[in-house]
C-alpha cells in the first residue's frame, strides 16, 4: 500500500493530459485524499508539451516536489521536455503510449532503469472503446484508477456527466474506454500493491481550487468591490474569477488598455472609498510602480498581487520564481516603505489576502501581495476554512468633529490620519503625488517633506512587532535554522519532518510578512542558531539578502537558492541539514575562526 | 470659504456661485497665463450645474495644468503624469455619483497618456475631459510638445522640430467621441458654456482648450492673438450634429481657431454606467453571503 503518490503524466496539448490528471484529481478529493496538482506547458498557445504532476496522499500534501512514483508518457519526446519537473528514478512505475515503438528495456531516459514498465496500447483503446482517440485521457484515468485504488466510482459518475450532453452513445463509449484501462491492470497487476491507503479524513469535504481563485474568493471575502487590471500570466485568473463574481456585489471589473491603467483606475476607485484590487506578474509589475509609488505618497489603500514567474523582461511567463521580492520592497523611487506578504500555499492564500486588505485599509496604503505561478496555479485541497475567524478591518473615517477644518495628512500619534473619500461632506481635500502638508497642500519645504516621510515610514513600526504574520516549527532551542517564504516554504516543511524523524534538532522560520523585515523576529530566531539556511528559488537568494540589510546574522547563516523552475527537493534540504549537524560537531570539537 | 461651508450651501438649496468652488490657494502660474482664464470658466460651469463641491472629484495629471484641482474647492486629485484618465474612470466607477471632471495638458494627454484617450473615448464612461493646450511643455521651461507645429525652434528641437504634430480634436473624432468642442480663455463665456454642456453631456465629452503660454508660448498664439483670430463655430453655421462636417472642420486644428462645440451625437449612445447598473441589477440576486464564496470550491465530478 502507498501512503503518498506523486503521478507525473506529459504528452502533446491535444493528449488530454491535463484533463486526466484532474479527473483524478477531483476523485482522489471527493474520497477526502490531500491533494496538489501542478501543470506545466511548453509556452505554445496550444499544442507543444504538456505536464501535470499529482501528489495524492493519506497525510497533508506540503509540496508538489519529489521524485516520481509514477510516470506515463504519451510520447517520449514531450516527456523528456520537462527535464527535472518530472524525475524518474529506478523505482518509479513507468507507463507508456506503445504505439511510441519503444522498447521497455530501452526507455529514452539517461542513467536510469525503471524495474516497472508498462507498454500500454492506450491511443488503440481508445479509438476501439470509445471510437476516438480523443478518449486517451479517459483510458489513462482507467489505468491509474486500476493500479493505483483511486476514484474508480467518482470517475465513473464523473465521465457520464461530463459527456451526457453528447448522449447516450458517447457516454458509454467513454465508459467502456475506462473500464478497458481497469481492465489493463487487472490483466497486468503489479507485482506490488501500490494502492493508495484509505483517507484519514474520509468522508470529510475537502475544498479544491488554486491559488488564483483562492486569493480572488478572499477578495470578494474581504469586501473587495473593485478590480483593475490587464491580461498576463500567471495571474489573469485572478481578474477572470472576480469578473465572475465580483458584479453580484455591485462591484466592477475593469480590463484596462494597459498594466498602469489598471492600477491607475484601483486606486481611483480606493481614492472614491472603495477597496480596490489590482494583480499582475512581473512585466506589468514594472510598469505599474509609479502608481504605486503614487498611492504611498498620497496614503490610498490598495491591494497589487503579483504572481511571480521567472524573470527578468518576459522571463519565463509559466514557470515559478521568487526573485521579485527586490522589486516589491524596493522598486518605487523615493524613500517609500510598501508591506510586503508571501502566502505559502493555496489554502494560506486565503489568509494573506485577507490580511493584505487589512493593511491596506488600516495603513493606508498599498499592500503587495507576492504569489508565484506554483501556488497560483496548482489545484490543491484545502481543509474547511472558518471564515468567522477572520476579522475585516476598514479605513479609518473622518468624525463628524475631524470634518470640521479637516486635516487629511494630520500627523497623529500613530501616524495614521481618517482619511475622507469624495461625496463626503466637509472631506475635501487635494490628494496628490507631490509631497504636501498636513492639509494636503503642495509643498517643496524640507523641514515638511522630512515629517511627511517619518509620518509615512512610523505608522508602520506596530507591524514588524505582527509576530502571527510568521510561523515558527521545530524546537525552539535548535542549533539549526531554516528560513523559507512562498511556495518553497512547502518543501523546508517536508525537510523539517524529514529531519525530525531522523532525530535532527532543527527549526523552520517561515514568514508571510516579508517586509518591512520585522527585526526582532529574526534575531530572536537566530539566537540559538549556530548553522542556518535560507531556502529559496532565486538566482540572487532575495530574500536571505534583504533580511541581511536589516539583521546581523551569523555568517554560517547560508543561503540555498535556485533559479526559477529548478525544484527543490525535501531530500536536498535534507543533506544541507546532515551537513550542518557534522559541521556544528566538528567545530564544537576544534573552534573555528572567527570569520568577518 | 471652507469646504465645509460651500458644502452646507446644498443642504439649504442656496444657489452656487463660482466664488464656491475657488480654493484660496494661490496659482503657480505665471502672471497672463491662459490656465487662470480656464479655472475661472470651470467654476463658473459648476457654479451652473449646481452640484456642492463635495460631491465633485476633479483629477489631473502632470503639467502647469493639471495643478488646477487644488485651485478648487473640489475633492482634487493631482495624480502622476499623463494617467489621470484611468484613475478617473476608476473614480466614476467606483462612486457613478459623482461629477468627475479631469484636467490636462497637450504633454499629458497626447504624449505620455495618449493611449489612454481612445480608451477613454471608446469606453465612454461619464467624465469631462478638459486638455490645456499651450503647444509647449511649460512646467519643464521650453520643451517641445505633441502639438508643437513642425518647424519649431525649443529648447529639444534647437534646429526646428523635424516631426508633425498631434491633431487633437481629429484624434478624438476619429476614436469615436460623442462630445467634442474647442475653446479659448479669450472668450470665456464661450468656454464656460462648452466646459458646462460637456458636463452635461450623458457620456464622455472632450474640450480641447487653447490656451496660451506667455513664457514659452509664441506670440502669434497668445491670447490677444486669439481674439483677433477665433473663429466660433456657430457663426460659421456649423451643425454639430453634422459628424462629417465636424471631422472636417477639426482638420483645421493648427490653422484656423474654431471655438464652439464641434460634435455632439445626437443619439448618445449608452454609458459604460449604464452597463455596470444593468448588470448590477441583473445579478445581485446570485450573490451568495460573502462568506460562503468558499462553496464555490467544493469539489465535484
Amino acid at each position: 500500500m502507498s501512503e503518498d503518490l506523486i503521478i507525473g503524466i506529459a504528452g502533446s496539448g491535444g493528449d488530454g493530459v491535463i484533463s486526466a490528471g484532474e479527473s483524478l484529481l477531483t476523485a482522489a478529493a471527493l474520497e477526502g485524499y490531500h491533494c496538489v496538482m501542478t501543470k506545466s506547458f511548453g509556452s505554445q498557445i496550444r499544442g507543444g508539451e504538456a505536464s501535470c504532476r499529482l501528489r495524492l496522499a493519506t497525510q497533508p500534501v506540503l509540496n508538489p516536489n519529489g521524485p516520481l512514483d509514477v510516470a506515463v508518457a504519451l510520447n517520449w519526446d514531450d516527456f523528456k521536455k520537462f527535464g527535472a519537473e518530472l524525475p524518474v528514478e529506478s523505482a518509479t512505475i513507468v507507463i507508456y503510449e506503445s504505439n511510441t515503438g519503444v522498447a521497455p528495456d530501452k526507455l529514452p531516459l539517461q542513467g536510469v532503469k525503471p524495474a516497472v514498465v508498462f507498454s500500454v496500447p492506450i491511443t488503440a483503446m481508445a479509438a476501439e472503446h470509445a471510437g476516438t482517440d480523443k478518449a486517451k485521457n479517459i483510458v489513462i484515468a482507467g489505468l491509474l484508477a486500476g493500479w493505483f485504488g483511486i476514484g474508480r466510482e467518482s470517475m465513473l459518475a464523473g465521465i457520464r456527466k461530463k459527456f451526457a450532453k453528447k448522449g447516450t452513445t458517447i457516454v458509454e463509449g467513454n465508459v467502456r474506454a475506462f473500464q478497458a484501462g481497469l481492465d489493463f491492470t487487472v490483466a497486468n497487476p503489479l507485482k506490488e500493491d501500490r494502492k493508495l491507503s484509505a483517507p484519514q479524513s474520509g468522508g470529510q469535504t475537502k475544498l479544491l481550487t488554486d491559488g488564483n481563485d483562492m486569493c480572488a474568493a478572499a477578495a470578494i471575502f474581504a469586501g473587495c468591490t473593485f478590480f483593475g487590471g490587464y491580461p498576463i500570466t500567471p495571474s489573469t485568473e485572478i481578474m477572470q474569477f472576480l469578473d465572475r463574481e465580483i458584479w453580484k456585489y455591485g462591484g466592477t471589473v475593469l480590463q484596462a488598455e494597459d498594466e498602469i491603467a489598471g492600477v491607475g483606475a484601483v486606486v481611483g476607485a480606493s481614492f472614491a472609498g472603495k477597496k480596490s484590487m489590482t494583480a499582475t506578474s512581473g512585466p506589468g509589475m514594472s510598469l505599474k510602480t509609479e502608481i504605486l509609488g503614487l498611492a504611498s505618497l498620497a496614503e490610498l489603500p490598495l491591494v497589487c498581487v503579483n504572481v511571480m514567474r521567472g524573470g527578468p523582461s518576459t522571463g519565463m511567463p509559466t514557470k515559478a520564481e521568487q526573485s521579485d521580492l527586490f522589486q516589491a520592497a524596493f522598486s518605487a523611487h523615493g524613500d517609500c516603505l510598501r508591506p510586503v506578504l508571501a502566502p505559502t500555499s493555496v489554502a494560506d492564500i486565503f489568509g494573506v489576502t485577507v490580511e493584505a486588505f487589512n493593511l491596506a485599509e488600516y495603513y493606508q496604503t498599498p499592500v503587495i501581495v507576492l504569489s508565484d505561478q506554483e501556488i497560483a496555479q496548482r489545484k490543491e485541497t484545502v481543509d474547511p476554512i472558518d471564515t468567522s475567524k477572520f476579522q475585516i478591518i476598514e479605513r479609518r473615517r473622518p468624525t463628524g468633529q475631524e470634518l470640521v477644518n479637516y486635516t487629511r495628512f494630520k500627523i497623529t500619534e500613530s501616524g495614521i490620519s481618517p482619511i475622507s473619500h469624495p461625496g463626503m461632506v466637509g472631506g475635501n481635500y487635494l490628494c496628490a503625488g507631490i509631497e504636501h502638508n498636513e492639509q494636503g497642500r503642495p509643498t517643496a519645504s524640507g523641514e515638511m517633506h522630512a515629517r511627511m516621510n517619518e509620518k509615512r515610514f512610523n505608522k508602520f513600526n506596530p507591524l514588524k512587532n505582527r509576530r502571527d504574520l510568521f510561523t515558527i516549527e521545530g524546537d525552539p532551542e535548535a542549533p539549526i535554522g531554516m528560513v523559507s517564504w512562498g511556495s518553497v516554504a512547502g518543501v523546508a516543511q517536508e525537510a523539517l519532518r524529514l529531519a525530525q524523524a531522523e532525530g535532527l534538532q532543527v527549526k523552520l522560520l517561515v514568514p508571510r510578512l516579508l517586509y518591512p523585515v520585522a527585526e526582532t523576529v529574526y534575531q530572536d530566531f537566530f539566537a540559538s542558531v549556530q548553522r542556518g539556511l535560507f531556502i529559496e528559488q532565486s538566482y540572487q537568494a532575495q530574500l536571505y539578502r534583504l533580511v541581511r540589510m536589516y539583521v546581523d546574522f551569523p555568517a554560517v547563516v547560508k543561503p540555498f537558492a535556485k533559479s526559477g523552475s529548478n525544484p527543490i527537493l525535501p531530500s536536498e534540504v535534507l543533506d544541507r541539514l546532515r551537513e550542518m549537524v557534522v559541521a556544528i560537531q566538528s567545530s564544537q570539537q576544534q573552534p573555528e575562526a572567527v570569520e568577518n | 470659504m471652507t469646504t465645509l461651508e460651500a458644502s452646507a450651501k446644498t443642504l439649504s438649496l442656496t444657489k452656487f456661485m463660482a466664488g464656491d468652488f475657488k480654493s484660496d490657494l494661490k496659482p503657480i502660474w505665471c502672471p497672463g497665463c491662459g490656465d487662470f482664464g480656464v479655472v475661472t470658466a470651470i467654476t463658473r460651469a459648476l457654479a451652473n450645474i449646481g452640484r456642492a463641491p463635495h460631491e465633485i472629484a476633479f483629477v489631473s495629471g502632470i503639467g502647469c495644468s493639471s495643478r488646477i484641482p487644488g485651485y478648487t474647492t473640489a475633492y482634487g486629485f493631482n495624480t502622476v503624469h499623463g494617467r489621470s484618465l484611468p484613475i478617473a474612470q476608476g473614480i466614476k466607477l467606483a462612486n457613478p455619483e459623482l461629477l468627475v471632471l479631469v484636467a490636462s495638458g497637450d504633454g499629458d494627454g497626447f504624449s505620455i497618456g495618449g493611449g489612454h484617450v481612445a480608451h477613454a473615448v471608446r469606453r465612454n464612461i461619464d467624465i469631462t475631459y478638459i486638455v490645456m493646450d499651450n503647444q509647449i511643455y511649460g512646467l519643464t521651461k521650453g520643451q517641445l510638445s505633441p502639438t508643437s507645429s513642425r518647424g519649431r525652434k525649443t529648447v529639444t528641437s534647437s534646429f526646428g522640430s523635424i516631426e508633425d504634430p498631434v491633431n487633437p480634436l481629429l484624434y478624438v473624432m476619429g476614436y469615436g467621441a460623442s462630445y467634442v468642442a474647442q475653446g479659448t480663455p479669450a472668450d470665456m463665456t464661450g468656454l464656460a458654456k462648452i466646459i458646462e454642456e460637456g458636463i452635461r453631456f450623458p457620456g464622455f465629452a472632450f474640450i480641447n482648450v487653447q490656451s496660451p503660454c506667455v513664457t514659452y508660448g509664441m506670440e502669434d498664439q497668445q491670447l490677444k492673438a486669439h481674439k483677433t483670430n477665433m473663429q466660433s463655430l456657430e457663426s460659421i453655421g456649423h451643425d454639430p450634429s453634422d459628424r462629417a462636417k465636424a471631422t472636417e472642420l477639426a482638420r483645421e486644428y493648427g490653422t484656423k481657431l474654431y471655438t464652439g462645440v464641434l460634435y455632439r451625437n445626437p443619439n448618445p449612445p449608452s454609458t459604460y454606467g449604464q452597463g455596470v447598473i444593468e448588470r448590477h441589477d441583473a445579478l445581485k440576486k446570485s450573490a451568495v453571503p460573502r462568506h460562503e464564496i468558499l462553496n464555490r470550491f467544493k469539489p465535484s465530478n
